[in-house]
């Protein structure tokens, strides 16, 4: 039952508060939860979902006092620039170890143990690398370009060079983001090694063409669409690089109130960040078994569900973003073209889907790290390692990170209307639609993540 | 009139690279409207208060004094209006508080 029966022992985790149901995402990818947590959840949904969007609300009305530029200059600067003198030595290592894990996980995943919890090539992608380093990048800094084996080897072949079409822009990888998940949601990827390691396998070859044929830089700046994520999510850290490419440390989140992005395609990708979260949950509802039943009785093909629900999804939520951008020069009013509020905006919702991505993965990577052990320690041995039980308290640190997530999102957008707008209160009128947004998509989560749990449909 | 001031073109997704990104932001008038511009950077403002705010912030080591002045009566009016804001955004901070307080007491 792909990804959510990878560990089926985390029911401890209860649910405490309110927006403690937050937290079940944390099993829902952690196993199968079913009524579990909802049994010790007290409060009616319309209740918890109101909470949820008064809280965002109600930080923006906070965050809206706070209208001296200076001090919100004074919050985003404080940059020091670091010196790394064995930088050259680390990118070795790192690129070197990347390597081997990718040699790994191909080996592992066709001669490995079929359980999956004591195959490694299933317990590295998932616990260590989706999780685990997923979250480093964001909580720490972003050293994928260090890490990607692909980009390693890629160093090591030709480089033709052809030029990418520019105008494609980002769209090719925001199309390969979409992609990936839907083929991480359909595919049995956790519990089938050999289909990870094909799956890698085939990754690995269209990654390594796209970078000989347009040459690396390109290919990781543009067309790479995890390359992208993670250098989205390192934008949310406090380890980054300044513009002449020295590492700084800087107030976490600071970063994403710059004005980072190139163009309306890159908007689009950080749209898909947050989509591609909630299509994960969206389609382990009753309510999407209804929908697809509906749609298969009138005569849609089963097999277009999963694609469909996804583009469509995503089209929802990009023309939602597009239209607050629109509507915001009306409430501000301001004369600043919609792409260009639609590029400044987008920034602060990746700290969002970071806040979202703790949530969902930290528990689950504490609780596969014995797993992760054993796969180091004794790769080809079926063990069955334990899983750490995370005590009943971690759902609030789940909790803790979306709602912190929020928080950074809010200044961050905060700062970033006092960096465009000469008027205070235009600055804070022009977050009126955004906000709107945003407390739209917490009550959207929160709704998901009380919905019963149920078997995907239609799906082999 | 419309895109009359807009510096940064339509393709953002052209400008790769690390070129700095000082004044990246595009302009959209709509044909109907007359906007005023700043005479220093050619920006067009909704109001002749913003562009007094703006001139302030932006331009403070080149403005003349009648500018100046624009720019401190339409800050002071400015910091009326926020006050005003602000007590609207306790009031409805307060009755969020005290109305879930109320509606988790009796749910
Ligand atoms: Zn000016």
């Amino acid at each position: 039952m792909r990804r959510r029966a990878l560990v089926p022992g985390l029911r401890a985790v209860a649910v405490a508060s309110v927006l403690a149901a937050v937290a079940r995402p944390v099993l829902a990818h952690g196993g199968s939860l079913g009524g579990g947590a909802r049994e010790s959840l007290t409060v009616p949904t319309w209740l918890m979902l109101a909470t949820g969007g008064a809280a965002v609300g109600g930080s923006f009305l906070l965050a809206s006092f706070a209208t001296d530029r200076s001090a919100i200059d004074a919050l985003l600067d404080g940059r020091r620039t670091l010196r790394l003198p064995v930088e050259p030595a680390l990118r070795l290592v790192a690129g070197a170890l990347g390597v081997v894990v990718l040699l790994g996980v191909l080996v592992t995943g066709y001669v490995g143990p079929t359980d999956p919890l004591s195959n490694p090539a299933v317990v590295v992608v998932w616990g260590g690398w989706w999780a685990g380093f997923a979250m480093s990048t964001y909580l720490v800094g972003n050293t994928w370009p260090a890490v990607n084996p692909w980009r390693t080897v890629v160093s090591a072949l030709p480089d033709f060079g052809r030029s990418y079409r520019w105008r494609f822009g980002a769209w090719p990888s925001v199309a390969g983001l979409l992609a990936l998940v839907w083929i991480e949601v359909v595919s049995p990827l956790a519990d089938e090694p050999a289909v990870l390691a094909t799956t890698v396998l085939g990754y690995s070859a269209v990654t390594l063409a796209g970078a000989v044929v347009y040459g690396p830089e390109t290919w990781f700046s543009e067309v790479d669409p995890v390359a992208r994520v993670f250098r989205y999510y390192g934008a949310v850290a406090p380890f980054g690089r300044a513009e002449d490419g020295s590492p700084e440390l800087r107030p976490p989140g600071s970063a994403v109130s710059s004005d980072l992005l190139d163009g309306v395609d890159e908007v689009a990708f950080v749209v898909a960040l947050l989509w591609v979260t909630t299509f994960d949950g969206f389609v382990a509802t009753p309510a999407w078994r209804t929908v697809a039943r509906w749609l298969v009785g009138l005569g849609y093909p089963p097999a277009l569900l999963y694609p469909g629900a996804m583009l469509a999804g995503f089209a929802l939520f990009f023309g939602l973003y597009l239209l607050a951008a629109r509507l915001a020069r009306r409430t501000a009013p301001t004369y600043v073209a919609t792409a260009t509020l639609a590029r400044r905006f987008a920034p602060p919702l990746l700290a969002i889907a970071a806040g979202y991505h703790v949530a969902h993965f930290l528990g689950y990577f504490l609780s596969l790290t014995p797993a992760l052990l054993t796969a180091v320690t004794a790769p080809l041995a079926t063990v069955n390692p334990p899983l750490l039980v995370v005590p009943g308290w971690f759902g609030g640190v789940a909790i803790a990170g979306v709602l912190g997530g929020h928080l950074v999102a809010i200044l961050a957008a905060h700062a970033t209307a006092f960096d465009l707008f000469p008027g205070r209160l235009q600055a804070i009128r022009s977050q009126y639609p955004f906000i709107a947004v945003m407390v739209c998509y917490t009550m959207a989560s929160l709704w998901i993540v009380t919905r019963p749990d149920v078997p995907l449909p239609y799906l082999p | 009139m419309t895109d009359a001031t807009q510096r940064s073109g339509d393709g953002f997704g052209e400008t790769h690279g690390d070129e700095t990104d000082d004044d990246r932001t595009a302009y959209d008038v709509p044909s109907d409207e007359t906007p005023v511009e700043c005479t220093y950077c050619g920006r067009p403002f909704e109001s002749d208060a913003l562009l007094a705010l703006h001139r302030g912030q932006v331009h403070a080591d080149v403005i003349t004094d009648d500018e100046r002045a624009a720019y401190d009566s339409a800050h002071e009016a400015e910091s009326g209006q926020l006050r005003r804001f602000r007590l609207k955004a306790l009031a409805v901070l307060v009755v969020i508080y005290f109305g879930f307080l109320m509606v988790y007491a009796l749910v």
